[in-house]
Formats: structure tokens, C-alpha cells, sequence
């Protein structure tokens, strides 16, 4: 590179006093919010309202808040969530990556409107078609069903693209070698390609996951019972009640954030890879 | 691959039926729905007539559609174009794998894992006037606290930065899998020609990154222009229509006025408008293209 060594020096201290800059706006917020859930009520405030070392060192800590929370609708909430997110994950990767597959290997007519189809449902925000699709739902008699929360999400824009560049980049040789040993396409994609596409799966998994963990909108709208109830809304909840409940709050939400957590410290490894494999092409 | 397998749709359809009904049911249908159901109406008895053009009538003449076109269009004048100037900062910043820059790119990411719901109730405790620890922050600053979501002109700024904190590590992720993308050699090539820095970057990667940043600006206007959670959780709004994007507009429409007629003629609205932009960004990173 350029330059004389002090001023590469200079230059690499700027950059990592910016990268602890961004991380510490980035990190330090969730950082408080999962503390203060910790908290005694009466410390959450008085320490933030004062800034200083004490406003991120809590000086007592208690569990109450979780307790509390934990005791209310929140456990119901994350096991409804859970099953969602991950029925969504298992039914996904099947219908999408069969789909991928198809656009990958084999050529049929309409091959490019379908798949011109598939990148503009991907392009079209969920959001825009919640209403019209809640008249959907409610006219299939589906509200307040685990079946509406989790079939419109099965079908993925995003997924299928993933798949699809990924099967695309397996040398066509290998699928003829299978053809001529008399491997149906069903075992060649389930055999053969699924097991190679690791990455591309715990990536598909990772936002299928997050984003049914994440959903708040449409549940809201689709499961407004208390039988359904997700944890986003459960979350949310403590917020719109008359008199908001903090301490139940902060720990419902810090749940919230940790089990996330986990299937993104799992899989973010996959996740850049699979992003540049994918636009690699 | 140029030329895939010719196989009869009786097999092919096996591996597409799934997601292609489940797209057609889930995704397309409702669209036909809003379009047709925005001409129609519900009578007090329960029964949907047909109104025409009623329904859009009433929203050109009602001035809170028009605050909330003016809104929406606002705020996304302003955080799509932010979003992308940060994020692709943010890439570039990430970019040299020296030591730590791995769990710097994992801490960029860890928004992803904050639910837009869960950002909004963060930050209207973090921004909380009285007792939030930003204003704490301020005051040992030294400087006045600030009304943040309460006050009519903070609260779209504010708005757009909370949905940047949550939304810039997850577009710098497609930023840096273009930016690694770049060949090394090209840069190498244009040093030795005696291009610095900045010409490397105008002349090497920009032109290079066209993709992905043509992706990006898509996908993170789709993804602002309905924004809805902290405009349902924060503000209703408010104060005085400064945060009344569309989405809210037609969420109150549905289910608080119980209007189905004005909820699906605004969800067209909204499907026409993020239909014309997709094709006005693709068209304008074309032609910048060249």
C-alpha cells in the first residue's frame, strides 16, 4: 500500500477508533436494555436519567423482572413463536430449494416470466399486502390459526434466488453422471445437492427464522387472540397497556433479542458467504 | 448454466408447484384483491357493494391522505439515500480482514437480530425525554436535552435514524459481498497506473458496485416505504401527522374505522407507488451505467 509508515499508522488508528465508534452506537443500546432488565425498578431510571459510569455497571441486580415476566403470557408466546419460526425453516427449505432447483436445472417455457415473477415478490414488501391479505385469510376462515401465521411465509422470493444460484453453480456433469446411474430428479435433489448446499441452507434458515421470530405486523392483524399470541406482540403489549409495565418490558424483550441471538451467532458465519456466492452471478 | 435439462412439466411441476402456489396464493392474490376490493364497499348490513371510484374520490379530497403521501415520500427522500451512503461506508470500513474486523462485521449484524417492533420500543425508552439515558447523556454533556419523538420537527429525523441503527449493518452485508467481489488486480493495475485512492474508487470499484447498490436501493426502499411498527408503537402518527406514513394510514383505516373500501384503495396506492420506484431505480442506475 501507500504511503510512509507513520502515515499508515495514522490511518489504521482512525479506521479502528471509526469501527469502535459504529460498534459501540450499535452495540451498547441493546447492551443497556438487556442490563437493565436486571435492574431493580427503581435504579433503571434514576441511573439512565444521570449519565455515568453507574448507567451501564449496574450496582444491584435482581431477577424479579424476569420472574414477573416469565410468569405472564411470554412463555406461551415464545413456544407459539418458536413452533412458527421453525415449522417456517423446515417447510421452507423443502418448497424453496425444490423451486431453485428448477429454475437451476431444468429448462421448461414461461422459465424466464416465472422467475421474473419470483424476484418482484421479493422486490414487493410484505407489508403492502397485509390488509388485502388478511381479507384473504379471514374469507379462508384462518385467523387465529397457526396456519396463518405460518403458510404465507413458506414461499420465499429470496430463498428460491439463494437456492437457485447456488444449484446453478454445480457442474452440470455431476447431474448427468446421476441420470445415467437412473437417479430420479427427486433423489438427485434431495441425495445429491441438498446435502452439498450446507451454507446456503443455514443461511435460508437464518432469515426464515428471524423473520417469522421477528414478525409483529402481520400476526398482530392475522392472530389477535390470546391463544395465538407471538412473542413480538406479547412483547409490544407491555408497552400499549395503560400504565406501562417496565421492568416485565425489559425482560420480555431481552428475551426476545437473546433467543434470536442464537441462530445468528450459529449461522452470520454462512450468511456473508452465501450473500457473495449469490451475487457472484 | 446456458442450457438446463429439457423435462416434461410432469416433472418439473413437482419442483415448482409448491412455491409458485404458495407465491400466486400468498402474494398475488392479494394484490388482485386490493385492486378490485378498493372499488367496493361495505354496507352497514354486512353486504360489499360495488362504489367505483368512491373510495379513491374521498382520498384525494381527504387531506390527512394527502399529509400522509407527503410524509411517506418525505421520509424516504431522505433514509434510503442515507441508509446507503452508511451502509456502503460501513462496507468499506470492514473490508481489509486485519485483525478483529470479523467481530466487527458480526456487531454490524447484530441488529439484525432486534426486531423492528423491539428497535421501536428500544429507542422510545432511550429517546425518553425525561428519564431516557440519551438525554442523561446530553445533560452531562453539557448540552440541552431534546424532545426527540414528542416534538413535530424532530420526529421523522428521529424516525429515520432508528430505522438506520436497525437497518445499515443488513444492507452493508450485500455491499460488502459486491465489495468482495471486486478483483484485486484492478486495483493493483490502476495503482501502478498512478491512480490514488479516491480515482481507485471512482473508476474501480463504483463502477463495479453498480449491481449491488442498484439491489440495495430497490430492496431498502421496499423494505423503508412500509415502515410500520414504530409508527403503530411510538407515535400513532403523531405529534400532528409529522410520522403519518401510508402504512399507518391504511392499518387505521382497516381496523380502526373499520373501512375495508378505503384500506384496500390505499394498500393499491401504495402497491402502485413502490411499483413505479422499483422501475424508476432500475432504470436510473441503468442509464448512470452508461
Amino acid at each position: 500500500m501507500s504511503g510512509s509508515p507513520a502515515r499508515r499508522f495514522a490511518l489504521a488508528t482512525l479506521r479502528y477508533a471509526a469501527l469502535v465508534t459504529v460498534a459501540t452506537l450499535l452495540l451498547l443500546p441493546i447492551y443497556w436494555l438487556v442490563t437493565a432488565s436486571f435492574r431493580p425498578s427503581a435504579d433503571i431510571f434514576a441511573t439512565s436519567s444521570d449519565f455515568g459510569w453507574a448507567t451501564l455497571i449496574p450496582e444491584r441486580l435482581t431477577l424479579a423482572h424476569w420472574r414477573e415476566a416469565w410468569s405472564g403470557e411470554l412463555p406461551r408466546a415464545v413456544a407459539n413463536s418458536l413452533f412458527v419460526a421453525l415449522a417456517t425453516v423446515a417447510l421452507g427449505v423443502v418448497v424453496n430449494s425444490l423451486a431453485g432447483f428448477a429454475f437451476a436445472v431444468f429448462d421448461f417455457p414461461f422459465k424466464r416470466v416465472l422467475f421474473a415473477i419470483v424476484l418482484a415478490t421479493f422486490m414487493m414488501p410484505f407489508e403492502s399486502i397485509v390488509i388485502p391479505l388478511y381479507v384473504l385469510v379471514r374469507g379462508m376462515g384462518l385467523t387465529d390459526t397457526f396456519a396463518a401465521l405460518i403458510l404465507p411465509e413458506v414461499a420465499s422470493g429470496l430463498v428460491i434466488f439463494l437456492f437457485r444460484q447456488f444449484f446453478a453453480a454445480v457442474p452440470k456433469e455431476l447431474y448427468e453422471a446421476a441420470r445415467v446411474d437412473g437417479a430420479s430428479w427427486l433423489q438427485i435433489w434431495w441425495k445429491l445437492t441438498l446435502p452439498l448446499s450446507g451454507p446456503t441452507i443455514a443461511t435460508a434458515s437464518l432469515m426464515l427464522f428471524v423473520h417469522q421470530w421477528d414478525a409483529f405486523f402481520w400476526p398482530l392483524v392475522a392472530a389477535p387472540g390470546p391463544e395465538r399470541v407471538v412473542v413480538q406482540v406479547a412483547v409490544a403489549r407491555n408497552v400499549t397497556l395503560e400504565v406501562a409495565n417496565w421492568g416485565g418490558l425489559f425482560a420480555s424483550a431481552s428475551t426476545a433479542i437473546l433467543v434470536a441471538l442464537v441462530p445468528f451467532l450459529l449461522l452470520q458465519r454462512f450468511y456473508l458467504r452465501t450473500v457473495t456466492a449469490a451475487s457472484e452471478r | 448454466m446456458k442450457h438446463g435439462f429439457r423435462e416434461p412439466w410432469s416433472i418439473v411441476a413437482w419442483f415448482l408447484a409448491p412455491a409458485l402456489l404458495g407465491l400466486a396464493l400468498f402474494r398475488l392474490a392479494p394484490i388482485a384483491i386490493a385492486l378490485v376490493g378498493g372499488f367496493t364497499g361495505t354496507r352497514l348490513t354486512g353486504e360489499t357493494v360495488w362504489v367505483g371510484l368512491r373510495n379513491y374520490r374521498r382520498l384525494v379530497e381527504d387531506p390527512s391522505f394527502w399529509n400522509a403521501v407527503e410524509v411517506t415520500l418525505l421520509y424516504n427522500l431522505i433514509v434510503n439515500p442515507l441508509q446507503i451512503v452508511i451502509s456502503f461506508a460501513l462496507a468499506l470500513l470492514v473490508l481489509r480482514p486485519t485483525p478483529l474486523v470479523p467481530f466487527f462485521r458480526a456487531a454490524y449484524m447484530a441488529p439484525m437480530t432486534v426486531s423492528l417492533s423491539l428497535t421501536s420500543i428500544l429507542w422510545a425508552i432511550l429517546l425518553e425525554p425525561t428519564m431516557g439515558p440519551v438525554n442523561g447523556l446530553l445533560r452531562s454533556l453539557g448540552l440541552p436535552p431534546q424532545p426527540f419523538w414528542r416534538s413535530e420537527d424532530q420526529a421523522l429525523a428521529t424516525l429515520i435514524g432508528v430505522a438506520s441503527w436497525k437497518g445499515v449493518g443488513y444492507w452493508m452485508v450485500f455491499l460488502l459481498a459486491g465489495l468482495l467481489l471486486v478483483p484485486k488486480e484492478l486495483h493493483e493495475a490502476a495503482m501502478i497506473d498512478g491512480a490514488g485512492a479516491a480515482a481507485c474508487f471512482r473508476w474501480v470499484t463504483l463502477p463495479l458496485m453498480r449491481r449491488p447498490l442498484a439491489f440495495v436501493l430497490v430492496a431498502d426502499t421496499a423494505a423503508n416505504f412500509l415502515l410500520f411498527a414504530p409508527v403503530y408503537l411510538i407515535t400513532q402518527g403523531g405529534p400532528n401527522g409529522a410520522t403519518a406514513l401510508l402504512m399507518f394510514e391504511a392499518y387505521q383505516a382497516a381496523f380502526t374505522y373499520l373501512d375495508k373500501g378505503r384500506a384496500l384503495a390505499i394498500s393499491s396506492v401504495i402497491l402502485l407507488v413502490i411499483g413505479v420506484l422499483a422501475l424508476l431505480e432500475l432504470r436510473f442506475l441503468r442509464e448512470r451505467g452508461g
